[in-house]
């Protein structure tokens, strides 16, 4: 069975990009494009791995992962956070919050691929 | 095109939209709603363009960028102002922002390098207070990392005996030991994944000690409580070892350490007695391999009760299906099923869209327009076959006749777009030109949701362009000439959109001086354009500045003063079946009104015969038709026929000669003549045979499916199945008739 990975980015372009790395390799994407958007996604869609950005309007990645950890259904769902921001502060607040991994933007879609696969049972 | 250049086509398309989103957020700034939610979605728009940019590697734009969300990043975590000041460098930077991607497109040349770099050195005083700016280049590394290549030193415990044989010289294997902090599981980090990824690398033995593993009961998800000693018997760098644990290194112990020349082999000798030894495997079962684990580990530990059979698929309570495996797994699992999802934000959800390729939306419009033809036929052959206005076939045809038009709107929507990309270009051209000729301006616009077809908010651009930098540069007065008049020192420009009967209606009104119509027809007289005497209302006088060659400006300015004139507007309004109109209040302002068609899928027509054939006269183009008297026809030199209008003498062109419907020139009192006006505004009457009447067609290009014919716009399909051409009134008043008329007649004498 195929994985679903849900990508929530503003930035369509972002959304392209991972949608063609993803279902190259495989996976089967579904996007949103707000952390408000990624939150209904993901509830009535579900997914195994979320990729979410950190600024976004509405409800920014902080909020994201702060949902999916409290969604009895998705505390468990790997959620890997994108971002542009190398700095130590984002990060810690990323995994504070209880992101799984990370992904820095621009990013190589062998080493994406690699990164939800170590997430994506 | 490639899936690359696709995304990246997209890219830019959205940094359109970005832009457009920038622009009219440093608007709200400027205006004085410096709230947080403004200012960051201006920090999110520049941020989205440089996270683009660098994926497609556009230097020059990323680095701009950067120092641009730099500045934004401030402001938004409030330490520095959101002042005036700053706002005026936003809006600059915004703009050079915008050049910048026009020229990572092309389409512009390289940004002027010392423009850029004046406005980046501008942020960066901003940005760093008054201290020297920041060399650019220092902040690379935020935007030139490699991907994935996370700071490894992060969070690493100090007394970890990490021995630097890493990048250079690969052992032949290495001891990883491990344990997993509950901190680890909560973010959905899983140790069967991380062996797994370990696996990939090499051939790997993993015991488990399940020494501290504490009685079910006892079991919290805070505790981590296995350790895992995993040799990897493969020469890889430490690195890519360290890579594995990547995201987890901060939630969990961790030490590797290079294997001796025996490496995998000396497992034995870990402190604490094995709890099981797994085979090295290089497509590692993690299934067989945690089921062995962990039943090793139950197995002395009588009081645990026994487990499900593994399960590692991930749906839909992953972790439930083992839970001797993970200790967290059973607390974590208990609450799953206990409480449904919450309930959806209550904020609104964003407008759910597709992004369609714009061919195919043709495609569909063209078949659709195939559609109305195909049902007017059938309605026509219905009505001629003598069948009651009352059956059931008659009153099923109507029902699809109203079908087909609500398919035909609905279709037609799908191409509609609002106004608004246009207008939110208007904001820096009314800035750029008040700038230039030194005028306070204040842009309203209203309406921008109108929606009108695609292709004709793409041609709105221009004209509306020209009109705004003419309604700055002449309409409005200087401040100075405006306290003077007792008005405010700002002038007004208002841009505005809506609907009416059928057409989109853009008026751009200002309330600067109004037209001189003293001075316009002065012009106008030494200029040749009227006689000195002719007697003009003040609506034929203000409408004289769209006559071809006029132009107002005494002094040829930069602005609006180009060579062109509200002539070349007004053309262009016309090329898309557009009227414009003006009105003026000496004193009080003027108003442009420009009317276009919503859609250039279909066109009003008025249906013509000549020589037989049906044609199609495009209705915008008709000024009026007449009948030609014989006293109102006149021969130039014998052969030219021309008809008294209005006092003039316009030319009467036979269109079924000059298009060889037939060899001999009609008498034209026998026809009808319809005046049409050229989109040079050049006035002719074309003779017909009759006016059949008036009716909207499909438009079908004659082109794709044929050939270009001198003459002929396009083609349609009427009700009864016959093919009509549409005239092109142009090419018919200017060329063909110089080309053909003389010759034919000639022969025809």
């Amino acid at each position: 069975m195929t994985k679903t990975v849900l990508t929530i980015d503003d930035s369509r372009t972002m959304r392209d990009m991972l949608l063609m790395a993803l279902e190259d390799a495989g996976y089967t994407v579904i996007q949103a494009v707000d952390g408000v958007d990624g939150l209904e996604t993901l509830a009535s869609k579900g997914a195994d791995v979320i990729i979410t950005d950190i600024n976004m309007p509405r409800m920014d990645g902080f909020g994201v992962i702060e949902g999916v950890r409290a969604d009895p259904n998705h505390r468990t769902t790997p959620v890997l956070v994108l971002t542009t921001e190398s700095d130590v502060e984002k990060k810690a607040r990323a995994r504070a919050a209880g992101a799984t991994g990370w992904i820095v933007k621009p990013f190589d879609p062998v080493k994406l691929v690699d990164a939800v696969r170590r997430v994506a049972a | 095109m490639d899936a690359f250049e696709a995304i990246k086509a997209t890219f830019f398309q959205e940094c359109d939209e970005l832009l457009a989103d920038l622009e009219a957020k440093l608007m709200l700034l400027e205006q004085g709603q410096t709230d947080l939610e403004t200012i960051n979605a201006v920090f999110r728009a520049v941020h989205s363009v440089k996270g683009g940019a660098g994926a497609f590697g556009l230097e020059a734009l990323v680095r701009f960028a950067h120092v641009f969300e730099t500045l934004m990043d401030e402001l938004r975590a409030g330490r520095k102002p959101c002042d005036a000041i700053t706002i005026k460098t936003l809006l600059r930077a915004s703009d050079v922002l915008a050049d910048h991607i026009q020229a990572a497109q092309g389409l512009i040349p390289p940004v002027d390098e010392a423009r850029s770099a004046a406005l980046v050195a501008e942020m960066q005083v901003l940005t760093h207070g008054g201290e020297a700016p920041v060399e650019i280049e220092e902040d690379e590394d935020d935007f030139g990392f490699t991907p994935m290549a996370f700071d490894m030193a992060l969070d690493e415990p100090a007394s970890l005996p990490i021995v630097d044989l890493g990048a250079d010289a690969p052992s032949v294997g290495w001891r990883i030991v491990f344990k997993p902090m509950g901190r680890m599981y909560v973010n959905a980090n899983e140790t069967s994944l991380l062996l797994r990824e370990l696996g990939r690398l090499g051939p790997v033995t993993v015991v488990v000690d399940d020494s501290e593993t504490p009685t079910l009961d006892a079991l919290s998800i805070e505790d981590g409580c296995l350790t895992w000693t995993i040799d990897l018997a493969a020469a890889v760098d430490e690195a890519a070892v360290r890579e594995v644990f990547d995201f987890v290194e901060s939630d969990c112990d961790l030490t590797i350490t290079p294997l001796g020349a025996g490496g995998a082999t000396d497992i034995g000798a870990f402190d604490d007695e094995p709890a099981a030894v797994l085979p090295a495997s290089d497509d590692l079962d993690i299934a067989a391999l945690l089921a062995k684990a962990s039943g090793a580990a139950v197995e002395p530990a009588a009081e645990v009760v026994p487990f499900a059979p593994l399960e590692l698929e991930r749906t839909p309570a992953p972790i439930a299906a083992a839970p001797a495996v993970e200790p967290v797994a059973a607390s974590v699992a208990a609450p799953v099923a206990a409480t449904p999802a919450p309930a959806s934000a209550p904020v609104a959800p964003a407008p759910v869209t597709i992004r369609v390729d714009l061919d195919r939306v043709d495609r569909l419009i063209n078949v659709v327009g195939e559609l109305v033809i195909q049902q007017a036929m059938l309605s026509q052959r219905v009505l001629e076959s003598g069948l009651a206005r009352s059956s059931g076939i008659a009153l099923g045809l109507e029902d699809l006749e109203l079908l087909t038009r609500e398919i035909q709107d609905s279709v037609m929507a799908i191409r509609a777009q609002p106004v608004k990309s246009v207008f939110q270009r208007m904001p820096r051209l009314v800035r750029e030109v008040a700038d230039m000729v030194s005028k306070q301006v204040r842009l309203v616009t209203a309406g921008e949701d109108t929606e009108v077809d695609k292709t004709v908010v793409e041609r709105l651009a221009e004209p509306i362009t020209h009109m705004l930098r003419n309604a700055i540069d002449h309409g409005l007065e200087t401040p100075e000439e405006r306290v003077a008049a007792g008005k405010p020192a700002e002038g007004t420009v208002r841009l505005a959109a809506l609907h009416r009967s059928g057409r989109i209606v853009i008026e751009i009104s200002d309330d600067g001086r109004g037209i001189n119509r003293e001075r316009v027809k002065k012009i106008a007289v030494d200029k040749g354009l009227i006689a000195a005497d002719a007697p003009l209302t003040d609506e034929q006088i203000d409408n004289l500045i769209f006559a071809p060659g006029f132009s107002t400006a005494a002094v040829v300015s930069d602005i609006s003063g180009r060579g062109v004139g509200m002539d070349v507007v007004k053309r262009s309004i016309q090329a898309l079946g557009g009227r414009i109109s003006i009105s003026s209040v000496p004193g009080k302002g003027s108003t442009f009104t420009l009317s276009l068609p919503l859609t250039l899928a279909v066109l009003d027509g008025m249906v013509v015969t000549a020589a037989e054939q049906t044609l199609i006269a495009p209705l915008p183009a008709i000024v009026e038709s007449l009948t030609p008297q014989a006293v109102d026809l006149h021969f130039v030199g014998g052969v030219d026929p021309v008809i008294r209008f209005r006092d003039r003498f316009l030319p009467l062109i036979d269109v079924a000669l000059i298009m060889g419907f037939r060899e001999r020139p009609m008498n034209p009192t026998e026809g009808v003549a319809v005046v049409v006006e050229t989109e040079g505004g050049q006035q002719a009457a074309l003779l017909f045979d009759a006016i059949q009447g008036q009716r909207q067609v499909v438009i079908k290009s004659l082109e794709t499916n044929y050939q270009q014919v001198e003459g002929v716009a396009a083609a349609t399909i009427l009700g009864d199945g016959r093919v009509a051409l549409i005239l092109d009134v142009d090419v018919l008043v200017t060329d063909m008739r110089r080309k053909s008329v003389r010759p034919d007649f000639k022969l025809a004498s």
